[in-house]
């Protein structure tokens, strides 16, 4: 009788179910790693924005891409110091007035800064950068006895 | 984790980073698409519904030290209320970021009525 009862019971809170909860938990989650996103600042007492880069290297070069949309090429600083790259500058959010009303914000402003140590020497005097579409793009050549040489050797 | 990828490209898809306004005229939607050219934006409007897709270039066979960025398409859908004019959406791209300006109907911007004489 008791158990009869209880089954009852439990049968007319059909409306919560753990296994739906935790679906909807995962899909906020999913929906959370789906947004691009520059990191954050990486320290307590780092500041600064850390954008998204991404190094390649050739046999002559390196090739440092870095996202920054909405940030103009007047407001990007690029210094090399040996074979230490410093990214820096300022991101202001366009038209920004407080007569709108905000519904949403998920693009951040401020400063950002981003330094790299390159495995090799670089020749800094030959040093390129531009930018485009958002995405700063800088070629590094490396200094030239540095370069990968390939020697032939004959075998006797 | 389900991530997501676009139905025609098949190409990876994230959501861009958005920012969505409204002054008394239009609401302004401004998405970060860094790395999207201006000629590879698409964007429909259908019913409620407005996508936006944006291609980047694939990574190639390069040898990568750092790779932080996402090699992914953006794409993102938004539902569109009746105080929208259909009609009169502009877009604009610039260093990255698309504007999308969406007009409200005139019947629902706030109106000052003068009195007569």
């Amino acid at each position: 009788m008791a158990r009869e009862l209880m089954t009852r019971r439990m049968n007319g809170r059909n409306d919560w179910h753990p296994g739906r909860e935790i679906a909807r938990l995962q899909d906020e989650i999913n929906r959370l790693f789906d947004l691009d996103t520059a990191e954050s600042a990486p320290g307590i007492f780092d500041r600064n924005v850390a954008p998204a880069v991404d190094v390649r290297e050739t046999n002559d070069e390196y090739i440092v891409d870095v996202d920054l949309p909405g940030v103009s090429r007047d407001q990007v600083d690029i210094s090399v110091a040996d074979n230490v790259l410093t990214i820096k500058g300022e991101k202001t959010v366009k038209d920004a007035t407080d007569k709108h009303h905000v519904y949403r914000c998920e693009i951040w402003s401020g400063s950002f800064q981003r330094t790299l140590s390159l495995p090799k020497a670089i020749n800094a005097d030959e040093v390129k950068a531009r930018m485009a579409d958002g995405v700063l793009s800088i070629t590094l050549p490396k200094r030239e006895e540095v370069k990968a040489r390939s020697i032939s050797v004959n075998v006797q | 984790m389900a991530t997501a990828t676009h139905e025609k490209t098949g190409r990876r898809t994230v959501r861009p980073a958005s920012m969505i306004r409204q002054d008394k005229d239009a609401v302004i939607l401004q998405v970060e698409m860094p790395g999207v050219a201006k000629d590879h934006i698409d964007i429909q409007v259908e019913d409620d519904t407005l996508t936006i897709h944006g291609s980047t270039v694939p990574g190639n066979g390069d040898e990568y030290l750092v790779r932080e960025r996402r090699d992914a398409d953006f794409y993102q859908t938004y539902t569109l209320d009746e105080t929208i004019d259909r009609e009169r959406i502009d877009a604009h791209m610039e260093d990255g970021v698309l504007m999308v300006q969406l007009q409200l109907k005139e019947a629902v911007k706030p109106r000052k009525i003068a009195i007569a004489d």
